[in-house]
């Protein structure tokens, strides 16, 4: 697997771990960084609270990926469970803000790495049905569920680049 | 008509938090608030889980500072357990503490406030964030890039994991340094210290005395403040005695384990955040901006006040200037920046300090250490302020309570004083534009606050919740999350 820095494609897993459903993109790294048909010019990094570092790291450097995907939890009101992988313009400005517990900083460095950087971004999110107000770890069942459907899902978009 | 502006989310601070500017009849600043909107409840979790999993369980509290969380929590375990780690031990948790902090602080100066300064208040919105930096400035933002790696890389080595770490254990640290590690880690600490020596070149030559009409007038209020300080009275930041000092420059010092005879936590229904203040100065809590009562301040401008002097010779003599220049203490928000880039000097001064040091590849690096119930305080200066866990236990080594205060907590109430601050003096007669919002949202960053894992769960069942007030301080609207 390549590192962050050089790879072509870089997968992050995003979110606390602590917090109920918050957990999935930690997850979903996880079982990505098992799977041997992982590309080998991609690579996945269980960011889980220390994303903003990755993707600062990310704006200001010389050699980019071509393509980030975000794995990351979110409330929109679907069916818990339901996974979504779409464009980073197609997310609506009230998630920019509110991806997840830590990303205040990194939602806009999400847009702003695709506007001014060109890099290429999708968002893998999942519809969450337990995000506590405390501490509270592990995955709902129906988000749980969506963990491998959302690593082939990735998985497919790995396959599809040139 | 009462009139509210709202800036949410307040950018680049971590944590989400919203300031609510409450405007008058004239069209002039009524009232401010700074909102906290996240909850933790992180201590409740921690009840009855054996205390020396605490160092591993706190790095997960936040990704901002988790060396900091790591260390305040082994130090605290030390006390339960009633254990001196041995030399080696303590020097390469101090070692990697300092490691940490020179990666937060050029992280905050270059890229979280930085932004600000660079490119001017007034800039763009567009621009004034760190990739405008780097397009301004593309070799700037390369040495920023490197020496950041470099902090994750010297972490590695020392640590064996950067994010996340797990080798400060109760009684000392779990992985010592070889001689080959120590010689692999040393020449990138001294191109730190190279780097660190040209920031603060670089930010008195080019940045501050552009701005500093703007650090005279911007959030300025008139506080008391506290940090740690070594039994010499030099600027500590892993371990030593806590100083509180009072607006006048009088101070007291006292063990950190007494914090609780010198601090009270006040708690605001409008804020899940608890406003902690010096109730050893007996005047009780007030944050009003002209007559502040019990108020004091953290993080950098504070551990530079309450010092006496540095303990390394490059940073010693930025201190000298810049007390001989703002004097003692100094009160200016905006002056955190320049008081940030002395403490960087000093850790990366004292970080190849430390690697010279022979001791450091010593192989004993912990001692053995056996349950009881007991109580323990661990204190250290995270890069926001002075970070205190409080843990007891029972006679199996269980958790039976638990308090943190973070930083950011202490800094509270400064933080919306200061907005209140710079509010009003930028919002005259219902105008503004981005650029004097941006001056409000500057004196908040000027503390670099952490707010996520400031937040505090107060009783367990209150979701959070924002009150819009109207001219008469009555709540028009609440907003839950």
């Amino acid at each position: 697997m390549a590192d962050y820095g050089n790879a072509d494609v870089l997968v992050v897993g995003c979110g606390n771990v602590l917090f109920g459903d918050d957990g999935f993109g930690p997850a979903v790294a996880e079982r990505l960084e098992q799977r041997r048909d992982l590309p080998s010019r991609a690579c996945v990094v269980n960011a889980g609270l220390g994303v903003r570092d990755v993707l600062f790291t990310i704006a200001v450097s010389e050699r980019r990926p071509k393509l980030i995907v975000v794995v990351d939890a979110v409330d929109e009101g679907r069916r818990p469970g339901e996974v979504m992988v779409r464009d980073v313009e197609e997310i609506p400005e009230r998630e920019i803000g509110d991806l997840s517990m830590h990303l205040l900083p990194t939602s806009h460095l999400l847009r702003e790495l695709h506007d001014a950087c060109g890099v290429a971004m999708k968002v893998v999110s999942v519809q969450t049905h337990y995000l506590p107000d405390q501490v509270s770890p592990g995955l709902s069942d129906a988000v749980k569920g969506a963990v491998p459907l959302a690593c082939e899902k990735i998985l497919d978009l790995l396959r599809s680049r040139p | 008509m009462t009139k509210r502006i709202v800036i949410q989310p307040v950018s680049r601070i971590e944590g989400h938090a919203k300031v609510v500017i409450q405007l008058d009849d004239s069209g002039n600043v009524q009232d401010t608030k700074v909102n906290v909107v996240e909850l933790r409840g992180f201590e409740k979790f921690c009840l009855g889980r054996p205390v020396e999993e605490m160092p591993r369980i706190v790095t997960s509290i936040c990704g901002v500072c988790p060396w900091s969380h790591h260390l305040a929590s082994a130090k605290a375990n030390d006390a339960v357990f009633g254990v001196t780690p041995p030399p080696a031990g303590r020097k390469l948790r101090e070692l990697c503490n300092h490691i940490a902090y020179t990666e937060e602080h050029i992280l905050h100066f270059f890229f979280l406030a930085g932004p600000d300064f660079v490119m001017g208040p007034d800039a763009d919105y567009s621009v004034r964030n760190v990739i405008g930096i780097a397009q301004a400035n593309p070799e700037l933002g390369k040495r920023v890039v490197r020496n950041r790696h470099l902090g994750a890389q010297m972490l590695d080595i020392v640590s064996g994991k950067s994010i996340h770490p797990v080798t400060a254990v109760p009684g000392g640290f779990s992985k010592p340094l070889t001689v080959k590690e120590r010689d692999e880690v040393l020449p990138m600490a001294e191109e730190v210290l190279e780097f660190t020596k040209f920031t603060m070149a670089f930010a008195k030559e080019s940045i501050f005395p552009k701005y500093l009409d703007t650090v005279k007038q911007l959030g300025v209020i008139q506080t008391g403040f506290m940090g740690t300080v070594r039994e010499d009275g030099a600027l500590e930041l892993y371990d030593g005695k806590l100083r509180l000092m009072k607006p006048d420059g009088s101070f007291e010092d006292f063990a950190y384990d007494r914090y609780d005879e010198f601090i009270a936590e006040r708690v605001e229904d409008w804020s899940y955040l608890k406003f902690p203040y010096a109730k050893s100065w007996g005047e009780g809590f007030s944050m009003d901006a002209d007559h502040p009562k019990g108020i004091y301040r953290v993080n950098s401008l504070a551990r530079i006040n309450v010092a006496d002097k540095m303990a390394t010779p490059l940073a010693q003599k930025e201190f000298e200037e810049f007390r001989a220049q703002f004097g003692r203490p100094a009160q200016l928000t905006l002056l955190y920046h320049w008081a940030r880039l002395i403490e960087l000097l000093y850790n990366a001064e004292r970080m190849v300090e430390l690697l010279h040091d022979p001791e450091i590849t010593s192989t004993e690096t912990r001692v053995p250490v056996t349950p009881r119930a007991a109580r323990g305080v661990g204190c250290v200066e995270a890069p926001r302020g002075s970070l205190i866990h409080d843990y007891e236990t029972d006679a199996n080594g269980l958790i039976t309570n638990v308090n943190l205060i973070v930083g950011t907590t202490h800094n509270n109430a400064p933080i919306n004083m200061s907005v209140n601050r710079a509010a009003k003096a930028v919002i005259k007669d219902g105008k503004y534009d981005q650029g004097i919002l941006n001056r409000v949202e500057m004196a908040i960053r000027a503390y670099d606050p952490c707010l996520s894992c400031a937040t505090h769960y107060l009783d367990g069942r209150l979701a959070v919740r924002v009150d819009v007030l109207d001219a008469e301080g009555r709540v028009r609207d609440t907003f839950k999350n």
